[in-house]
């Protein structure tokens, strides 16, 4: 069996006294992309808060490459090389472009990292030219690009996205869209939340479908049919 | 000297040293939004420090460095321990903060007791310099002096280093900040720490000008919340703008309307919280 980059063992998580996620289980295997699918309030979001430890989970057993992490602090998962591009991008607005990246700096192992904010200015060259800007006054794609940059700057093994089509143009949608396979041909693992699902059936590996908090369906990208009764059924689309 | 150009120097003095004291309490105000009334405290407890450093002979500029660092300690000892439990509610923090206060003035008074403290103006800074024609007392230049470059240092600090950076991404987004590796409550406690130092140097450099005594802290600290008030919360341009009006207000409004000093003194916070309740040069908070 492939090795897992990410685990979630039967994690149940409360918003308060609302129970949100209700025992989800899935594995992210190293390198591939899998999509994690739902309708509005299906639990996709609390579930990449308590991957990233800004929301504890109740029961169940998270792991990044076998090590658990469920009971570390939001900054220890980040030192185990797990990064999130937030929902609705979260940038630091106060900061300037180049400062938003450098602030998420971890240089994985000592080793040479392989993302700096010279490889991400390469990447995004429109964040190069304005690097001393201050991050509040980049147009919704430039922020999504930096949001990504920033996740980059962790030099991560594990990428969680949460909606990053979200809110922007279709041209932009598909140049971000056109960022994350090349992340993903770079052999990174990532898990991609999206409310859109075209999008994930066209460039992930796996697919998981959340619903009130459980996972309704789960299986390879290629097994399931999107135009399945009960996958519009879930989504809602379609 | 005529009496104006006194006043002026005595306020620019003034204003110097409500810098080093309000930079702190705007830092930890803005970025933290702890209302630290300790703060005049810190002021007070770091000048009897500095007094009894000065009795054991030791040199001026240590002194107040020691009492800085004493003071720093201390105050991060009292964020980590004490007003992180409390992280997010303001009141709680007031009342803790309030109560410390009042334990303190209590301990100073047992230590030091009742009696004004005045150590004297150290040798290399008395007497005065002359630039055309008038004289300037170099002691109430070397603070501006200080004052200025802890303002240059601060700014460098948070501006252009790295940990200002993350500090300002720790106030921006705190739970983002996490995640992406940031340790916001160290950097948080070390904004506490410093803040807290910087007072005690503040009132280590005051003691041979306003004297050390019982009821300094409560003297110290509305100038503080005013200077924070006007300037704007968590601005170091606001808090040293600030800090020089507030200096000169003061000075001025004692020599030519006593009656009416406070009245001088608070109607311009009123009007800021007014008309521009961010303060002149703070920013709206979201």
């Amino acid at each position: 069996m492939a090795t897992s980059a990410l685990a979630l063992d039967n994690i149940s998580a409360f918003y308060g006294d609302s129970h949100v996620l209700h025992g989800v289980s899935f594995t992210l295997g190293e390198g591939r992309l899998l999509g994690l699918l739902g309708r509005n309030g299906a639990g996709k979001s609390t579930c990449m808060n308590v991957i990233v430890g800004l929301l504890r989970a109740r029961e169940g057993d998270i792991s990044v490459f076998g090590e658990s992490v469920r009971r570390m602090s939001p900054e220890l998962i980040a030192s185990r090389g797990v990064a999130l591009v937030p929902q609705g991008r979260r940038i630091f607005r106060s900061l300037t472009v180049r400062e938003n990246l450098i602030v998420a700096t971890r240089n994985g192992n000592g080793k040479k990292a392989a993302w700096t904010d010279e490889t991400v200015f390469a990447m995004f060259p429109r964040l190069r030219e304005r690097r001393s800007q201050l991050a509040a006054h980049l147009s919704g794609g430039e922020q999504q690009m930096l949001a990504i940059g920033r996740a980059l700057m962790n030099n991560p093994r594990v990428l969680l996205m949460d909606e990053p089509s979200e809110g922007l143009a279709p041209q932009i949608v598909a140049e971000v869209m056109g960022t994350i396979r090349t992340l993903k041909a770079s052999g990174l693992s990532i898990l991609l939340v999206e409310q859109n699902p075209r999008l994930v059936f066209d460039i992930a590996d796996d697919v998981v479908i959340l619903n009130s908090g459980e996972i309704a369906l789960a299986g390879s990208a290629k097994a399931i049919n999107p135009n399945d009764a009960r996958v519009a059924q879930y989504l809602g689309v379609f | 000297m005529s009496l104006w150009l006194t006043l002026a120097v005595n306020s620019i003095a003034l204003g110097g040293l409500l810098f080093l004291l309000s930079a702190g309490f705007s830092l930890i105000f803005g970025l933290m939004r702890i209302p630290n009334l300790m703060h005049g405290s810190f002021f007070m407890l770091g000048a009897y420090f500095g007094v009894s450093f000065l009795q054991q002979g030791v040199n001026f500029w240590l002194a107040a460095l020691l009492s800085g660092v004493a003071m720093a300690l201390i105050g991060g000892l009292i964020e980590r321990f004490l007003l992180k439990r409390l992280s997010g509610q303001e009141l709680p923090q007031v009342l803790l903060t309030l109560g410390l206060s009042f334990i303190i003035a209590d301990l100073c008074l047992m230590i030091w007791t009742g009696d004004p403290w005045q150590p004297a103006t150290p040798p290399q800074l008395r007497g005065a310099v002359q630039v055309a024609g008038l004289f300037f007392p170099i002691y109430r230049l070397a603070i501006v002096a200080v004052a200025v470059v802890v303002a240059l240092a601060l700014w460098l600090m948070i501006d252009w280093t790295r940990l200002g950076a993350k500090i300002r991404a720790g106030v921006d987004d705190a739970p983002i900040a996490r995640m992406v590796g940031i340790h916001v409550s160290k950097l948080f406690t070390l904004i506490f720490a410093l803040g807290a130092g910087l007072a005690a140097f503040g009132g280590v450099m005051g003691a041979p000008y306003l004297s050390v005594y019982p009821g300094l802290d409560a003297e110290m600290l509305p100038l503080a919340l005013i200077v924070v008030i006007l300037g704007g919360t968590g601005s170091l341009v606001g808090a040293f703008v600030g800090s020089f009006v507030i200096g000169f207000l003061y000075n001025f409004g004692q020599a030519m309307f006593p009656d009416l000093a406070y009245v001088i003194l608070f109607l311009p916070m009123v009007l800021v919280l007014v008309l521009r309740p961010q303060g002149l040069f703070g920013k709206v908070m979201s």
